[in-house]
C-alpha cells in the first residue's frame, strides 16, 4: 500500500491533489482517487484467496489438460511425449466414446422431460389446497435430501432382479420379471427411474413457489370473465410459469449431462455399453485404464459439445425474451 | 490497536496449529526413537481385513525395531490407481498387497521392484515353499514380483444337510463330483428337488467377474488355457467356448439355478439355506458359518473331464523406490516372511494359504472344511497373463457384457466367441498404457 502510494506520487509530476490538513492540523479525509483506489486494494485483498484457488484449480487444469490431450502421458507417470492429434482422431472413431455420448444425452432426454412435467403436476395438485400441505411437501421433497449413494443403495434393491421390490410388483400385476439394471437399454431408464424420484422434489418446490407468486387476482378476474379450471390452467398458470420452467429446464439439463454418480454406483463400479455415461467414460480411460492424454481428449470433445448445447439455449432464450 | 489485534490472532492461529499438530502426532502410538515405521497398503476389508490386522499386531509385537502401519483401500479399479499413482509420485508405501493377477501388467511400467531371492530364502521362503501354480503366476519375465499370501479360488460351497438328504452325498459326507455335465445338471435337480427352489445359488447378472470366473474353470477343464501374446492374436478354443457358455445357459434355466440370479441375492439364498450349492469365492465361507449354514466346500466338480480351480493371489510386492532404506527393505522381508509363516490365521478366512510349510502341517488338517478344497492348490489357474487381465479390470467386465445375453438367452454363443475375439485382440494390438513407449523408462 505504502509503495503504490509512492510510486504514484513519485510518477505524477505535479501531484495537485495531496493528502494535507487543514488549518488546524486535523487530517483530512482521503480524497475521492485515493479512496477509490483503496476500494480496489481491498477488494482485491477479499477476490486474492479466490482467485488463487480459481487460478490453481481451473484454470491451470484447463489449460494442462488441453496440453495432456495431446500426449500419450500415463497415469503411472510413464509416457507423456508428444502425439499431436492422435487422441482426438482416436476419439473420433471410438464407438464407445460415442455410444456413452449417445447414453447421456438420452438419458438427459428420459430424465429432463418427466422432471419438468411431473414436477408441475405434483405442484398444481399440492396447490390446489389438499389438506395436510406440510406433509405432501415433506415428502415429494425429502429424496431430494439423501446423498447419492444412498439412493443408488435402495435402488440397487428395489431393482434386485430376484429379491427385489419392483419385480414383486410387476409379478403382482401379471408382468414377467425384469433383470431392471442388467438388461441393455433397460439399465438406463432404470437409472433415469431412480433419478426422477430422487431430484423431481427440488423442481416441485421451485414450481410451487412460483405458483404461490401468480396474484390471485389473475383468478378472480379471469372468474368474471367466466373462465373455467382448465382456461384458467392453460391461459394464467402456465405463461405465468414461463421463466421458472426455463430455469429449472437449463438446471436439470446441466445436471443430467453430468450423470456420474448414480449410473456408476447402481452399477456398482461395472458398466455396460447402453449405461455407461460419458463421464464415467473418462474416468475409465484416465484413472483405470491409465490413459490421461486420451482422457483429456475425450474431456474436450463432451467440452465442446456442452458449448455447443449452451450456445444453442442461451440464442433460443434470447430470442424468446425479445419476441415477447 | 490494529497491531495488537494481529498479534493477539497470530497467537491464536499459532496455537491452534500447535493443538493441530500435538492432534495429529497423537494418531501414531508413541514409538522409540529407533523405532522405523513401515507403511503398508492393502484392500483387504471385512472379515478379512481384521484377521490381517490380528497378523500384523502380532509381528509388531513381536519386533521393537520397526512399526508396520497398514492403510486399508477398498478393492476394485480404484485401488490400483492409488496404488499406482503413489508410485508415479514417487511416495509409494514400503510394502503393497495386490492381486498377482494383476501384478504382470504393473512390471513394465516399472512401478514394482522384484523380490530378491537370495535374502528371501535367508527367510525360509523359497520355490519350494509354493506349489507350482503359485510360483509360476508370481514371476514375471525371470523374476519374482510378487510373493503370495495365499490362493482364493472359485469353489463349491454346499449345505451338507440339504445334500444329504438329496442324496448327493458320498461315504465320507463330502458332495459327490460328477465328471460330466449331464450328472452334474442331475445332481442339481436332486438337490433342487429337496429345497423346493433351486438346487444351485449362482449370482452372476451384470457382474463380468462372477461370470469369467465361472467360465474360465469350466474353460480350464478342457484341459487347457487362453494365451494372449502382446501383438499377436488371441489363442482360445472355440469348441470349449461356446461349450461352456452353453452349459452356463442350461445351469440357470429356472431350475438348477436362478436365471436371475445377482452376487447378493446367492448369497442371501444360500445363506438362508434355501438352497443346496453355491458357487462363489472361499472368502464366503466364514460369513456363511456365521450364518449358521452347515457348511461343507469342495473344488469345483470337473465337469467338462480335467480338475482346474479358478482362483487369484492376493500376494505381497515391493512398489518401485527410487532410493530405498536398506534396513527397511530388510525389514519388509521379514515382516513378509513372518506374515507367511503365521498364515495358518489367515486360513480362518476361507483362503489357501500360499506357504506350503503352513498347509503341510497337522494344524491345517484339522480346519474344517477348508482342508477339504487343500487339494486345489494344485489345479490353480489364473487369468491370462497380459496387461489388461486381473481381478477388477475392465477386461472382467467387458467379458460379461460380451457373453451376458448368450448365457441368459441361450443363443448366439458364436457371435458371443466372435467379439471376445475381436475385443481381445483389439487390446492385444494396443500397448500398456502404464508403459505406452514399450520400454522401461
Amino acid at each position: 500500500m505504502t509503495d503504490v502510494m509512492a510510486g504514484r506520487s513519485a510518477a505524477g509530476p505535479e501531484p495537485r491533489v495531496t493528502p494535507g490538513e487543514d488549518s488546524k492540523g486535523r487530517r483530512t479525509s482521503p480524497t475521492r482517487g485515493q479512496a477509490s483506489r483503496r476500494g480496489q486494494l481491498v477488494a482485491w485483498a477479499f477476490l486474492g484467496p479466490f482467485m488463487a484457488a480459481f487460478l490453481l484449480f481451473v484454470i491451470w487444469p484447463l489449460i494442462h489438460g488441453i496440453y495432456l490431450s495431446l500426449t500419450d502421458q500415463s497415469l503411472t507417470g510413464a509416457g507423456g511425449s508428444f502425439v499431436g492429434l492422435e487422441n482426438y482422431s482416436e476419439a473420433l472413431s471410438d464407438p464407445v466414446m460415442w455410444s456413452s455420448i449417445g447414453n447421456t444425452v438420452w438419458f438427459t432426454v428420459i430424465t429432463t422431460v418427466p422432471l419438468v412435467l411431473l414436477a408441475l403436476i405434483m405442484a398444481l395438485l399440492v396447490n390446489t389446497g389438499l389438506p395436510g400441505q406440510w406433509l405432501w411437501r415433506l415428502s415429494f421433497f425429502m429424496p431430494f435430501l439423501l446423498a447419492s449413494t444412498v439412493i443408488s443403495q435402495i435402488w440397487v434393491w428395489i431393482f434386485n432382479p430376484q429379491i427385489g421390490a419392483a419385480n414383486d410388483i410387476l409379478s403382482a400385476i401379471g408382468i414377467e420379471p425384469i433383470a431392471w439394471l442388467q438388461t441393455a437399454h433397460v439399465d438406463l431408464i432404470s437409472i433415469a427411474i431412480a433419478t426422477i424420484w430422487w431430484t423431481v422434489g427440488f423442481n416441485f418446490l421451485l414450481y410451487l413457489a412460483a405458483l404461490q407468486n401468480i396474484p390471485d387476482l389473475q383468478y378472480e378476474a379471469a372468474a368474471v370473465d367466466g373462465a373455467g379450471r382448465w382456461r384458467q390452467l392453460f391461459s394464467i398458470t402456465i405463461p405465468q410459469l414461463g421463466p421458472v420452467t426455463g430455469v429449472i429446464l437449463v438446471l436439470q439439463m446441466l445436471a443430467s449431462l453430468k450423470l456420474f454418480d448414480q449410473a456408476y454406483q447402481m452399477m456398482e463400479g461395472g458398466s455396460s455399453e447402453t449405461s455407461r455415461p460419458i463421464v464415467q467414460y473418462i474416468f475409465e480411460a484416465g484413472f483405470v485404464g491409465y490413459r490421461f492424454g486420451y482422457a483429456s481428449a475425450i474431456s474436450y470433445i463432451f467440452f465442446v459439445l456442452i458449448l455447443i448445447v449452451g450456445i444453442f439455449q442461451m440464442v433460443v432464450l434470447r430470442n424468446r425474451k425479445g419476441n415477447s | 490497536m490494529i497491531d495488537t489485534r494481529i498479534n493477539r490472532r497470530s497467537v491464536l492461529a499459532g496455537g491452534l496449529a500447535t493443538a493441530g499438530l500435538a492432534a495429529l502426532s497423537g494418531c501414531t502410538p508413541a514409538q522409540g526413537s529407533q523405532t522405523t515405521t513401515l507403511q503398508f497398503w492393502h484392500l483387504l476389508s471385512g472379515g478379512d481385513g481384521i484377521t490381517m490386522q490380528g497378523m500384523i499386531d502380532r509381528v509388531n509385537a513381536a519386533h521393537g525395531g520397526f512399526h508396520v502401519r497398514p492403510t486399508v483401500l477398498a478393492w476394485g479399479a480404484p485401488y490400483y490407481t492409488k496404488l499406482a499413482m503413489a508410485g508415479a509420485g514417487g511416495r509409494a508405501p514400503d510394502l503393497a498387497v495386490m492381486h498377482s493377477s494383476r501384478v504382470p501388467g504393473y512390471v513394465p511400467g516399472g512401478l514394482l521392484d522384484p523380490w530378491d531371492l537370495t535374502q528371501l530364502n535367508e527367510l525360509g521362503v523359497s520355490e519350494s515353499t509354493f506349489t507350482d501354480p503359485v510360483w509360476n503366476s508370481s514371476v514375471v519375465d525371470g523374476e519374482l514380483y510378487s510373493v503370495a499370501l495365499d490362493a482364493h479360488p472359485f469353489i463349491a460351497l454346499y449345505n451338507t444337510e440339504i445334500c444329504e438328504e438329496a442324496g448327493v452325498l458320498n461315504s465320507d459326507g463330502q458332495l459327490m463330483r460328477p465328471n460330466n455335465p449331464e450328472d452334474f445338471l442331475e445332481m442339481c435337480r436332486e438337490i433342487a428337488g429337496v429345497t423346493g427352489t433351486y438346487g444351485l445359488s449362482y449370482g452372476f447378472i451384470g457382474d463380468g467377474n462372477q461370470m469369467w470366473r465361472l467360465f474360465y474353470t469350466l474353460y480350464c477343464q478342457h484341459g487347457q488355457q487362453m494365451t494372449f501374446p502382446q501383438g499377436g492374436s488371441v489363442e482360445v478354443d472355440g469348441d470349449a467356448f461356446t461349450a461352456v457358455l452353453e452349459f452356463m445357459h442350461r445351469l440357470v434355466d429356472g431350475e438348477v439355478a436362478s436365471p436371475r440370479g445377482t452376487i447378493d441375492a446367492a448369497v442371501a439364498e444360500f445363506a438362508a439355506q434355501r438352497t443346496g450349492m453355491h458357487f462363489t469365492g472361499v472368502w464366503e465361507l466364514p460369513p456363511m458359518k456365521e450364518a449358521g449354514v452347515p457348511v461343507g466346500a469342495t473344488m469345483i466338480p470337473p465337469i467338462f473331464g480335467d480338475e482346474a480351480v479358478y482362483a487369484d493371489s492376493h500376494s505381497f510386492v515391493l512398489p518401485h523406490q527410487a532410493d530405498p532404506d536398506e534396513q527397511m527393505r530388510r525389514d519388509t522381508y521379514t515382516v513378509v516372511a513372518e506374515l507367511l509363516k503365521n498364515s495358518i490365521t489367515w486360513a480362518g478366512a476361507g483362503h489357501i494359504p500360499a506357504y506350503l510349510p503352513v498347509t503341510e502341517n497337522e494344524d491345517y488338517a484339522e480346519l474344517t472344511p477348508q482342508a477339504e478344497y487343500a487339494e486345489a492348490a494344485d489345479y490353480l489357474v489364473y487369468d491370462p497373463v497380459a496387461w489388461f487381465t486381473g481381478s477388477g479390470s475392465n477386461f472382467v467386465q467387458q467379458f460379461g457384457q460380451i457373453v451376458g445375453s448368450a448365457i441368459t438367452s441361450g443363443s448366439g454363443y458364436d457371435r458371443a466367441l466372435e467379439e471376445f475375439r475381436r475385443y481381445v485382440n483389439n487390446l492385444l494390438a494396443q500397448p500398456n498404457p502404464a508403459n505406452p513407449q514399450g520400454g522401461r523408462s
